[in-house]
């Protein structure tokens, strides 16, 4: 008896995360969809209306300015993020010894909330106190710099605080990556008289590709799900101009009393982050695999 | 050592440069929010914001600390820093012993449908977490847990798991399977083996996933924000509510001081531990 | 105490059959060595005996208990891993008394065991190093001190020599040997070097392909090889397989152009058997400068041409060709030298331990 026991322990074992797993994420997905379906307001209500909610919110004027400002905000994070990352990467990797302390500097962001990243960025951009006193009192007297209350530049100003939290950990994933690359490689580049420009174009760079990817899709991931930032730096707006699909579910899920658009707005949400995540693990398995 | 030609040294020196302003940027916000904490609110108005304070006045801290208003209630940040503490480490441990106990079984104990199993938990690790924001919400309800502590706790401990499962099981595939078989020769049984072979070498992958969690559950805000009722707040929560309160004049300081205090214990954790840290991110991140 | 006996063992893996029908018998206090090129079946055979893997069908009987369905710890088997298995965290001390520690074994007696054990192995100045802190060969004698400290019915041992290196292994097939010789346990050992299996098994079972292609004494098996694999596996050079034509019931071999008749040791079968060519195994030990004392009816004179001589020190081989096939032939030093500044050499041919094979199956046709 104790010996069948012993042989079934380890399902045993996996058997309440199993069963968490199943619940509390698959099925919940599966409960958020259904209930997208329905004419849910403040409490869920099992009447099915189709794709109602869903034709809702693409009408919905709000919905279209956060999936703007989400396309918006994910390219420029993106593409900022990884220069500044590889720029980085790239001049520690060959030209300081003990970089262990600018490293330290450049990822620390990293360590903090995104509440505190929106606080302390708030204030750095405040109209009137913050950048635009500073050079003001330099000397530039027509100095503005009011893109928080200004309805068309909002949405930068999250990139720029998001940029400074994440682009460390992209250095820290480009610099592990430039480390990697075989010296031999580098080698036979300069015996074949490549500059270290032309090395790196050439040689480096293409050998890099994996980590290009896989800091596309992790910051990608951060995009889509940035909630805590856009709260405390601008808290949406002014109004709602720099609202994010993830702001847009929780004020309507929660403060509005809209469940049913609420849920089909995390549906689009999780549909996003599938079409990146899915195609990139499978493409990982099958190169694995190969 | 080669020695470098001139340009090279141009070049060096000249990356060098760049490297320490950048490092002074990402240093500035930090620095902003410190000497921002020690001024007192006519030098801020009057001030700029690089200045170094005039005396390190300490009043904006001890009203963050203790009577600073968070929406409804003015006793500081000290009773959320607290419910974040009650929060973290119950979450830490428990999501931290049952990572270890999966990737042990996941790692030496396959079985049919581990595979899957693990594939199944390692995709959950990229879902947004609003698809499951109102679901857990009803569940939190049902369970008689909304707006509590242990509510939270549970909601960490749920969704840490599968970051927490994948560090140790990533780590224990490099153990060789032949200890395992020689542990059983000697009579020892699955938790015999766990705890006499594992368990002594598990030092690194545990460092990096205490780490890693307790960073994750202590910044985290989502959860915090949509599961806790008044009183039951974690520090980032409150945080938000004290910055954006306006009563009175808007406190700069205290602010800042608030944003110091939220972030404290994970800047702390960082420059103790920073490269288990950091191992944590790459290891779990590149890995997929 | 200790006899194995397995009936009808069938292992498969998915749809992968690795053990195809096992059945052997190991008598109490054996040294039986399981040989065989990789993925022979031998280590999959090695853990079902452990109980380590479960089996797909049959039967293991230890001392005449059915085991198969019992779990490793209650066989009362120990086993000496190839890579040695010891636990990193842990002292050499305590790696040896794990397994006693683990059966509750009261404190006095585990210190004695291991006490006793280690004095045996010359360990005792290791006890408190670990593992990370021991050269290759004192891992080995730890690996084996912990196997021993069981006191066990049964020995298992998985290619425990394959990563030392040469001279310290044969040192410890010494060792082990002795080792044998002083407790009597049965011993099943796996091994893919068939120069260990020659010189430490009462008995050896040649596997392939989830088989056992033989089971005999290494006098047997060398001498008697049931057939073409066995006969080729065992033996260092190896033996000669040369397809000849059969003459009423002799054998022609062509050398350098001439044709010659060879006799054989049960040419009647040749006779018998209708088959226009046969496959000679015969060792090239039997192949030898002319020695005038060794006279018969089965000596043969035979020419070889020369293409390359390897001089191993006691001896040298010859290569050549017969039949169009390779053939090496093994020399003295000096016959050697001579063969090679002549280009050619009369062999002395010994067919009386020489063996046939069918040309297509490699089956013993003379058995």
């Amino acid at each position: 008896m104790f010996d069948y026991l012993e042989k079934q322990l380890p399902k045993l074992i996996m058997a309440p995360t199993a069963i968490a797993m199943l619940v509390c994420m698959y099925g919940f997905i599966g409960w958020t969809a259904v209930l997208s379906f329905t004419k849910s307001r403040m409490l869920p209500q099992w009447d099915f209306v189709g794709w109602q909610q869903y034709e809702r919110l693409f009408a919905n004027p709000r919905w279209h300015v956060a999936l703007d400002n989400l396309l918006v905000f994910t390219l420029l994070f993106i593409i900022i993020a990884l220069l500044l990352g590889l720029m980085l990467a790239i001049l520690l990797d060959r030209n300081i010894r003990n970089d262990g302390a600018l490293r330290t500097i450049y990822l620390y962001p990293m360590a903090v909330s995104f509440i505190v990243t929106g606080t302390a960025w708030k204030w750095i951009l405040n109209p009137g106190l913050g950048i635009e006193k500073m050079v003001r009192d330099l000397g530039f007297t027509d100095f503005e710099f009011r893109w928080l209350v200004d309805p068309d530049m909002a949405i930068y100003t999250i990139v720029i605080a998001a940029v400074w939290q994440s682009s460390g950990f992209v250095m820290a994933m480009f610099l592990a990556g430039l480390r990697g690359v075989d010296d031999s490689l580098i080698k036979a580049a300069q015996i074949d008289g490549a500059s270290t420009f032309r090395t790196y174009w050439h040689v480096i760079l293409p050998v890099m590709r994996p980590v290009f990817f896989g800091a596309v899709v992790i910051l990608s991931h951060i995009a889509i799900k940035s909630f805590d930032l856009v709260q405390s730096l601008t808290g949406g707006g002014p109004g709602y101009s720099s609202d994010l699909p993830a702001t847009f579910m929780y004020t309507h899920a929660f403060s509005r009393a809209q469940m049913g658009l609420g849920a089909a707005s995390a549906m689009v949400m999780l549909a996003g982050v599938m079409a990146i995540i899915v195609p990139y693990l499978y493409s990982e398995l099958r190169g694995n695999k190969s | 050592m080669k020695s470098l030609s001139t340009s090279q040294r141009h070049y060096k020196a000249l990356f060098i440069t760049i490297l320490v302003l950048f490092a002074l940027v990402y240093l500035a916000p930090l620095y902003v929010m410190l000497t921002t904490s020690f001024k007192g609110i006519e030098e801020i108005r009057s001030g700029n914001i690089l200045a170094l304070p005039e005396t390190l006045n300490v009043s904006a801290w001890t009203k963050a600390w203790s009577s600073a208003c968070t929406g409804g209630d003015c006793y500081g940040l000290a009773p959320y820093f607290w419910n974040s503490i009650r929060i973290v480490l119950p979450a830490v441990f428990i999501s931290t012993v049952i990572g270890a106990l999966n990737g042990y079984v996941l790692s030496q104990w396959r079985f049919k449908g581990s595979n899957f199993l693990f594939g199944a938990l390692l995709f959950g690790c990229f879902i947004p977490f609003q698809v499951i924001l109102l679901p857990m919400a009803m569940l939190l309800a049902w369970l008689g847990l909304a707006n509590t502590v242990p509510g939270l706790v549970l909601v960490h401990v749920i969704y840490g798991v599968a970051f927490t499962t994948l560090f140790f099981r990533n780590y224990y595939v490099g153990i060789p399977t032949e200890l395992v078989r020689a542990a059983r020769l000697d009579g020892a049984g699955f938790f015999a083996i766990f705890r006499h072979v594992f368990l002594p070498l598990s030092t690194p992958i545990i460092v990096v996933s205490v780490i890693w969690q307790f960073t994750q559950i202590w910044n985290d805000f989502l959860f915090g924000v949509v599961y806790s009722g008044p009183g039951t707040q974690p520090i980032t929560v409150a945080l938000n509510n004290l910055v954006n309160t306006t009563m009175g004049g808007k406190e700069y300081n205290v602010d800042m001081a608030a944003a110091v205090i939220a972030a404290l214990p994970t800047l702390v954790v960082y420059l103790v531990a920073g490269k288990y840290f950091v191992r944590g991110l790459t290891a779990g991140a590149v890995k997929g | 105490m200790g006899s194995i006996q397995i009936q009808q063992l069938t292992k498969s893996f998915g749809d992968t059959q690795v053990l195809k029908g096992i059945d052997l018998d190991i008598k109490d206090g054996e040294f039986l060595i399981l040989v065989g090129p990789s993925g022979c079946g031998k280590s999959t055979l090695m853990n079902s005996i452990a109980g380590l893997e479960d089996v797909s069908s049959g039967d293991i009987l230890i001392d005449g208990v059915n085991v198969t369905d019992l779990s490793p710890k209650e066989r009362d088997i120990a086993m000496v891993f190839q890579s040695y298995a010891l636990y990193p965290t842990m002292s050499v001390s305590r790696n040896i008394s794990f397994g006693l520690e683990m059966r509750k074994v009261p404190k006095a007696e585990i210190e004695k065991t291991v006490a006793d054990v280690s004095q045996l192995l010359q360990i005792e100045h290791l006890l408190d190093r670990k593992p990370s802190a021991l050269s290759g060969g004192q891992r080995q004698r730890v690996a084996m001190g912990r196997a021993l400290a069981r006191n066990p019915r049964v020995f298992l041992f998985d290619e425990p020599l394959s990563n030392l290196d040469a001279k310290l292994r044969v040192e410890m097939r010494t060792e082990i040997k002795k080792l044998h010789k002083r407790l009597s346990t049965t011993i099943v050992y796996v091994t893919h070097d068939q120069v260990e299996a020659m010189t430490l098994a009462d008995r050896i079972a040649v596997m392939k392909d989830g088989q056992v292609q033989q089971f005999g004494t290494p006098y047997e098996i060398y001498n008697n090889p049931a057939n073409r694999f066995v006969a080729d596996f065992m033996g260092s050079p190896p033996m000669n397989f040369i397809e000849c034509v059969v003459l009423d019931d002799k054998l022609v071999i062509e050398s350098q152009g001439e044709k010659f008749e060879l006799q054989v040791a049960h040419g009647e079968i040749l006779r018998h058997a209708g088959l226009e060519t046969v496959i000679l195994g015969i060792r090239p030990e039997m192949m030898t400068e002319p020695k005038p004392h060794v006279m018969g009816a089965l000596v043969h004179s035979l020419p070889m041409q020369i293409d390359v001589i390897e001089p191993m020190g006691p001896d040298t081989i010859a290569f050549g060709q017969w039949n169009g096939v390779e053939v090496q032939a093994r020399l003295s030093p000096e016959a050697g030298v001579d063969a090679q500044t002549k280009g050619s050499i009369s062999l002395q041919v010994d067919t009386s331990k020489a063996v046939l094979f069918d040309a297509f199956s490699g089956a013993r046709l003379d058995a």
